[in-house]
């Protein structure tokens, strides 16, 4: 018996996920809802248990056993009531794994749900918020945090996945894997980019995304499904991304600019992660999207002063990156390349010559980029302009008072006669 | 010294459950809180199973708290001096139940 404090981190969000995809399993997707109410709660009887009587030796059999019994009594009620499949109730007390299957189960089971949520019925959007609620554990509420998004919105889209799944009678049986390999990355690099974006104390969760992110891709790597050259370099792409958490924020919660950081506070550990990621990924045919970027972001971890960034191959990096997977997004990133490699001006220039079609329109990155490129040379008028639309459409709180410092800058060098 | 009975009420709101990642944090306050007390929690506390009979007359129905917005998820006995002593052990109970607090009539 030891105490509840000293549980591992994340154990009950970890466990949950777990949980509902290996009683999913065994009750099929139709049974989405029931599972994740009796996974609730035997965390429930967890939490009163445990605190009055200390933590078991087998925490996680002992939740499996409770959830698993909990679901059982709710189908037996359901049969008695004469609505429930009998052979549903059948299966999950003669077959549900034994306990010492269990710990073998683990390793497969959140993969096969991360598969199901990731079904070509279900729409994009819905699937990171259902893989979000059912494999990672997170309540409403905090998705809705991760992913900037109101906790009724997060409520529609994972119960559209869910109906979907209901509706077509989605079986874990024999799932599309390798088919369904490349939406999985998307789902993951969508959960990452997403924890990216966080900078400030008021959605500490996001971090969490990225870890989660991070645990998804490993448990993809261990499988021969997921043991690929891609998979590889998206791990290799989040370890140098993840390498910079720390130097990014400041000590008020602020951003702190790519150029000013410590690279000392870099997290080398995550460096050294992602070089040998990076080195398994460079097998077989393929060049995907991620090899380019994880080459981009090695790039950048690999020079010892920002004054040292090879500038040339991190264009040449977004400018190939922009033929495999065109968007607006590595086109801007192209541009800061070259102001860098042959000034402000030439910036500017490559993003004068993208396609007003093209360009995101409720992207703050973009008017971000154009303001800083024009108070390079000193136009500040054009600076402000391009910043003060930036902060119209910035929603995080930390790139609001970035800008805000920054369109106080322009003020103060435009004198008062403006 | 006078007993107390500590009735504790969960919403039955789903929006308003813990998550996974706050229930094992409040794992922990708990058993803080406990550890704190242990001298005026006395055993024969417990939680309480879900659903249950309600039988009224000669009817028997399911549990009673199905259209309540809250239900009795467990109880403790604790002693202290009076009511104040007993409210202040109340309030640094972790999470944000609801405790309805009742001094033992020592009748039995």
């Amino acid at each position: 018996m030891t105490e509840p404090r000293e549980l591992v981190e994340h154990f009950f969000r970890h466990e949950s996920g777990r949980l509902v995809a290996v009683l999913t399993r065994s009750l099929s997707v139709r049974r989405l809802e029931l599972v994740e109410d009796v996974v609730q709660a035997a965390l429930m009887q967890a939490l009163e248990t445990w605190s009055r009587r200390g933590v078991p030796d087998d925490p996680a059999g002992w939740l499996y056993r409770t959830a698993r019994n909990l679901a059982i009594d709710a189908l037996r009620r359901e049969q008695t009531h004469g609505r429930a499949l009998p052979h549903v109730a059948d299966g999950i007390g003669q077959e549900a794994p034994p306990e010492a299957h269990f710990a073998d189960e683990i390793g497969d089971e959140p993969l096969r749900l991360l598969f199901v949520c990731c079904h070509e019925a279900v729409p994009p959007e819905s699937r990171v918020a259902f893989a979000l609620r059912t494999l990672g554990g997170f309540s409403t509420a905090e998705i809705a945090r991760g992913l900037l998004t109101t906790e009724a919105n997060v409520q529609k889209r994972v119960e559209r996945a869910r109906d979907r799944l209901r509706e077509l009678g989605v079986e874990f049986e024999a799932p599309q894997l390798r088919a369904r390999l490349d939406a999985v990355l998307s789902v993951i690099y969508l959960l990452f980019s997403q924890g990216c974006h966080a900078t400030h104390a008021d959605v500490p969760i996001r971090r969490d995304l990225c870890d989660e992110a991070r645990r998804l891709a490993k448990m993809l790597a261990e499988n021969p499904i997921g043991g690929v050259p891609a998979v590889h370099a998206l791990l290799a792409l989040m370890s140098f991304h993840a390498a910079r958490f720390d130097a990014r924020v400041a000590l008020d919660g602020g951003i702190v600019l790519f150029e000013d950081q410590d690279r000392s506070a870099w997290n080398w550990g995550d460096v050294r992660e992602g070089m040998a990621w990076l080195a398994r990924s460079a097998t077989g045919e393929e060049l995907t999207r991620y090899h380019v970027e994880a080459g981009i972001a090695w790039e950048h971890c690999r020079a010892p002063t920002f004054a040292d960034t090879d500038w040339r191959r991190i264009s040449e990096g977004y400018e190939l990156l922009g033929r495999i997977a065109p968007s607006p997004v590595h086109a801007l990133n192209r541009a800061v390349a070259e102001a860098h490699l042959h000034g402000p001006q030439a910036g500017l220039e490559r993003l004068a010559a993208v396609d007003p079609e093209d360009i995101p329109a409720r992207y703050p990155g973009w008017h971000a980029v154009i303001g800083e490129l024009h108070f390079r040379l000193g136009q500040y008028d054009a600076a402000e302009l391009a910043w003060r639309e930036a902060l119209r459409l910035s929603s995080a709180s930390a790139d609001q008072d970035f800008l805000s410092r920054r369109i106080a800058e322009c003020r103060c060098l435009l004198g008062p006669a403006t | 010294m006078p007993k107390y009975l500590f009735i504790f009420r969960h919403s039955t709101d789903p929006q308003s459950q813990p998550s996974p990642e706050e229930m094992q944090a409040l794992g922990g306050q708990w058993y803080a809180w406990m550890q704190k007390f242990s001298d005026s929690i006395l055993p024969g506390g417990d939680g309480l199973k879900p659903g249950g009979r309600l039988l009224r007359g000669e009817i028997v129905s399911d549990g009673p708290y199905v259209e309540a917005k809250e239900f009795v998820a467990s109880f403790s006995l604790i002693q202290a001096e009076n009511y104040d002593a007993a409210l202040a052990i109340a309030r640094e109970c972790p999470g944000s139940n609801v405790i309805e607090i009742r001094e033992l009539g020592g009748y039995a």
